[in-house]
């Protein structure tokens, strides 16, 4: 038996190294170069099923149309709670993709719905992942592409403030990104994702229970449950195998709060595709899935009997629904292990109160002569910040085609006095700095000479200028001459 | 000539509005100073003295309005003002569906129609500040946002299906005597466009002076307040020409003397 | 000639049932017009006298003439809006005046230090890659968020400070309930955080000539290449 196991395991190594000899950054290269030949709508599902697997197919447009739904379902018998769903299940509707596919994801949110939503999949390129270009209302779609560019498995949730709140009603779920040539084959696959709740009446109160937002942020869970609610995946909702089968679990943690300590009783998994990774890991008891990340693992059950699957911070397990089942035809077997208790912190809602960069900006007209270098640099750095960075950029270094740079500047440098005059006066016209023709339109500044003085010391005593101190007489001089 | 018999007949039409719509109800609100989730650059805001309808517009108001206004039926509307869902559920241009109750809430309605509404009557939509600080009372305080009580209810409203069905009265009297601020619909504000929330509730802490003038002012002040977060986030995901299911208005109007 | 009035006041009921614009309470622009009609049409935004024939001029409304044009425009078209706005120059206008160009549009104010400068440059920008000869079909309409500081005067010396001041620039003032149904139409999002300060997306929006959306884009200093291609578009026809 034992030597079966190594046999498969170093197959699949084998098979990997064949398709991932390249570097990394060779290959996510490689990801976003792979044409996309045809269109397909993807196959979504419910848990604890996943689509079929991609095999050998090639990049393609793939459709992806996903609902939000917010909807009452069954937390635990007699227990009742309004769920906000990715395709009315939670988690969400398994995706299943391969590195290349251009996916057109179309998220619509439910005319009967009460609030906005949008999506963030970790396995997306770009802002937000998605979030700000799916933002949509109820009653309305929205539709953006991506192009998944790696491997993995990852999360995908709504990040709409109250973001935590989102989250802990159930909005998450898992799209997976096959490599070229597709995972290899096994006998059975499973989605399962845990999540925790947060709800008014204490683990088990009937009813239809209401989200506690006081419990959420004090992350004092009252259900840490599998696929959404207690007994989703036990009993008759059990998952299933035959002896000699090799089981595949892609294992997601929605969260919002905890970190789940996956651990399947009885059995040792031989591969884990670390936090759902393409880096991989052999002969391991339990594995961490963090919040808001994912875990591959893989067993061949060579026993029969009921295999217990736990978030081993076993409490969760035991006293609040974190359990599910995988039953193989046969005789039972236990093996038991005590684990370590971990917690984590999701993503932090909110920021601090901030304040307007002008305020308390006084305009002071003391003498420039009498302030430091150092002095003039700070409100000089000020002035630079509220009145030139737009256009001359934080480094001074411009934009190209529209404002020139400051920085290193030898249009700059070569007469402090015309820089001056442009200050208080503007510029229009054609104009060459540092080898670039500009022509722009800057307009007269309504700074003090003081402020002028400032401003311009700051700009010649910065990114390699000359370190020229502009006097406000020196400004005062130019301002008289016109 | 001309014009002097336009202005004398619009005056006259004016007041025979007023009479002839049932004009709803309206309550006097007090102004102060008070701190909005979103503020501005001092997070304080100042609240002039206002009245508020006490409660929002119903299916039957809004009905004579359509009769009265026939660019504003369903059929009959530009399509730069509604989107397809202006009044879908409507049996007709000008009739209700069986399952429509005369006295809820009028929903699947855009901003301008509101807007327009609020106009013909001589009134106006309120701010988001002024519907926020109205709405931050309970039964018995003006401000009940640190209330347990009062965000509770306000959450467990969004458990609550089809609540747009819901005669209007149906949730509590405020302190203000105006009713059903939560618990039934969202409501369009006049500057319902000023919530620049992008709907990525992470992004939107960062202070990214490339993106907007000023936007240091973007930053809330209270992070517990959630009820609140979900009605700023329901403002930036909607356009002016969205109607949606659970979304309805009511309107206010400055005290004159 | 009773019957005539009768007619008259008939006609009006009608026009002020079609639309409420009448209602004095509102904040919308008075224009005024010589009773003579000594200029044609031309109105002007202060009530003075006829520079022609010195008589005084008179309120208007202008809405019986939009609605008979109204039906020339599509559903989708700007021209829908009927709030008067006045232009750097002083004259009132309603956008449907401007119908028969393709209008490039973007929401500033003149105090802006931050984003609006930039704004500013990236519309030079998309007229800088238009050829000359498209200039006389296209209109860049710059609208100030800041209706209660923008004047006409404001507008017109910042028109010129930035040397925008060619026949195809447009500044315009609006009244605020006018500029916040402008803002909800382009789907621009604004907020005044201090008196004279305002937070507010960066959207250009181009127009056809019937006033209908057929491009935006959004975000500072970005790559205009299809916007030019749009109004390229347009404005070879």
């Amino acid at each position: 038996m034992k030597k079966n196991k190594i046999f498969a395991g170093i197959l699949v190594i084998l098979v990997f190294m064949l398709n991932s000899c390249s570097d990394k950054e060779e290959k996510k290269q490689n990801s976003a170069e792979i044409s996309v030949s045809q269109e397909m709508t993807a196959e979504l599902t419910a848990p604890p099923n996943v689509p079929r697997p991609i095999g050998r197919r090639k990049a393609k447009k793939l459709i992806v149309d996903m609902e939000i739904l917010e909807k009452e379902g069954t937390m635990t018998d007699g227990t009742t709670y309004v769920y906000w769903t990715f395709g009315g299940s939670v988690p969400g509707s398994f995706i299943r993709t391969r590195v290349g596919d251009e996916v057109e994801f179309t998220l619509s949110n439910h005319p009967d719905n009460k609030l906005p939503h949008n999506i963030d999949l970790h396995a997306v390129t770009g802002p937000g992942g998605g979030a700000t270009s799916s933002f949509v209302a109820p009653g309305h779609e929205k539709t953006f592409s991506f192009k998944t560019l790696n491997p993995g498995l990852y999360v995908y949730h709504c990040a709409t403030a109250p973001v935590g709140m989102h989250i802990a009603n159930g909005m998450y779920g898992l799209i997976l990104v096959e490599p070229e040539g597709g995972l290899p084959p096994v006998d059975k696959e499973y989605y399962v994702m845990q999540g925790d709740f947060y709800t008014k009446g204490e683990n088990g109160e009937p009813g239809l229970q209401q989200f506690d937002m006081q419990k959420a942020v004090d992350e004092d869970a009252d259900y840490v449950v599998f696929n959404g609610s207690v007994g989703s995946l036990t009993g008759d909702n059990a998952i299933t195998a035959n002896v000699g089968e090799t089981v595949r679990l892609f294992v997601g943690n929605g969260g919002p709060n905890l970190v789940s300590s996956f651990h399947v009783i009885g059995e040792i998994f031989d591969n884990v595709y670390m936090e759902g990774g393409m880096k991989m890991n052999h002969d391991v008891q339990t594995t961490l899935v963090p919040a808001g990340g994912a875990a591959i693992v893989e067993f061949r059950v060579d026993v029969p009997g009921t295999f217990i699957l736990v978030d081993h911070s076993i409490f969760r397990a035991f006293n609040k629904g974190a359990l599910g089942m995988l039953k193989v035809t046969g005789d039972e077997a236990k093996t038991i292990y005590s684990g370590t208790k971990q917690e984590g912190i999701y993503l932090p809602e909110g920021g601090g109160i901030q304040t307007m960069p002008d305020d308390g900006k006084v305009k002071t007209e003391t003498a420039s002569t009498d302030k430091t270098l150092e002095e003039k640099m700070e409100s000089g750095k000020q002035i630079y910040m509220n009145t030139c960075f737009a256009c001359h950029q934080a480094e001074g270094q411009g934009i190209p085609k529209a404002f020139p740079p400051l920085a290193k500047s030898d249009y700059l440098n070569a007469d402090v006095n015309r820089a001056i005059g442009i200050v208080l006066n503007g510029k229009t016209g054609e104009i060459t700095v540092n080898g670039e023709v500009y022509n722009s339109v800057m307009t007269r500044q309504s700074l003090s000479a003081d402020e002028v003085a400032d401003v311009m010391t700051y700009i010649y005593n910065s990114w390699d200028n000359n370190k020229t101190n502009v006097t406000k007489a020196q400004v005062e001089q130019v301002k008289s001459g016109h | 000539m001309k014009t002097i018999l336009r202005l004398i007949m619009s005056v006259l039409f004016t007041s025979y509005l007023t009479t002839a719509f049932c004009q709803s109800e309206m309550v006097p609100i007090k102004g102060s100073v008070y701190t909005p989730l979103y503020g501005r650059d001092s997070m304080q805001v100042t609240i002039s003295d206002f009245e508020m309808d006490v409660y929002p517009v119903t299916n039957k108001e809004f009905l004579q309005f359509v009769k009265k206004y026939p660019k504003w039926q369903r059929s009959k509307v530009k399509r730069l003002f509604a989107d397809n869902n202006y009044l879908i559920n409507w049996k007709s241009d000008t009739e209700l569906s069986s399952g429509q109750s005369l006295n809820a809430p009028v929903t699947n309605v855009s901003w301008f129609v509101a807007n327009d509404y609020c106009k013909c009557l001589g009134k106006r939509l309120p701010t988001v500040d002024e519907w926020e600080y109205v709405a931050m009372a309970d039964q018995d305080i003006a401000d009940a946002r640190t209330k347990a009580s009062y965000n509770e209810y306000i959450l467990s409203w969004y458990e609550k299906p089809k609540t747009f069905n819901n005669e209007i009265g149906s949730t509590f009297k405020n302190y203000w005597n105006v009713y059903d601020l939560h618990g039934l619909v969202w409501e369009w504000t006049s500057d319902f466009n000023s919530v620049l929330v992008s709907g990525e509730s992470r992004k939107d802490v960062d202070t990214d002076t490339n993106l907007f003038c000023g936007s240091a002012a973007i930053g809330a002040t209270d992070l517990m307040n959630y009820a609140a977060f979900m009605r700023y986030a329901i403002r930036g995901s909607l356009k002016a020409k969205y109607s949606m299911k659970n979304l309805g208005f009511r309107c206010v109007k400055d005290i004159s003397e | 000639m009773k019957k005539f009035k009768l007619l008259i006041a008939l006609f009006l009921t009608l026009t002020v049932t079609i639309s409420c614009k009448n209602d004095k309470s509102n904040t919308d622009m008075v224009v005024y017009q010589c009773p003579m009609q000594c200029e044609g049409n031309k109105t002007y935004t202060d009530a003075e006298s006829c520079p022609v024939c010195k008589m005084d001029l008179k309120a208007i409304d202008q809405e019986p003439d939009k609605v008979l044009n109204n039906q020339e425009i599509s559903d989708e078209s700007i021209f829908n809006l009927t709030n008067n706005w006045k232009t750097e120059e002083g004259g009132a206008i309603q956008l449907e005046d401007l119908k028969g160009k393709t209008l490039v549009m973007v929401m500033i104010y003149t105090t802006c230090k931050a984003a609006c400068p930039r704004l500013v440059a990236d519309m030079r920008n998309i007229e800088a890659q238009v050829p000359k000869e498209n200039l006389k079909d296209l209109q860049f309409v710059l609208v100030s968020i800041d209706p209660k500081n923008d004047t006409p005067e404001r507008l017109k010396a910042f028109a010129e400070e930035n040397l925008m001041d060619d026949e195809h620039w447009t500044f315009l003032q609006g009244t605020e309930s006018g500029v916040r149904e402008f803002a909800n139409v382009l789907a621009v999002k604004y907020k005044q955080i201090s008196p004279i300060d305002f937070s507010h997306s960066n959207i250009i929006s181009v127009f056809n000539p019937q006033g209908e959306l057929v491009h935006q884009q959004e975000g500072l200093g970005v790559d205009n290449n299809e916007t030019v291609q749009a109004i390229l578009e347009l404005t070879n026809k």
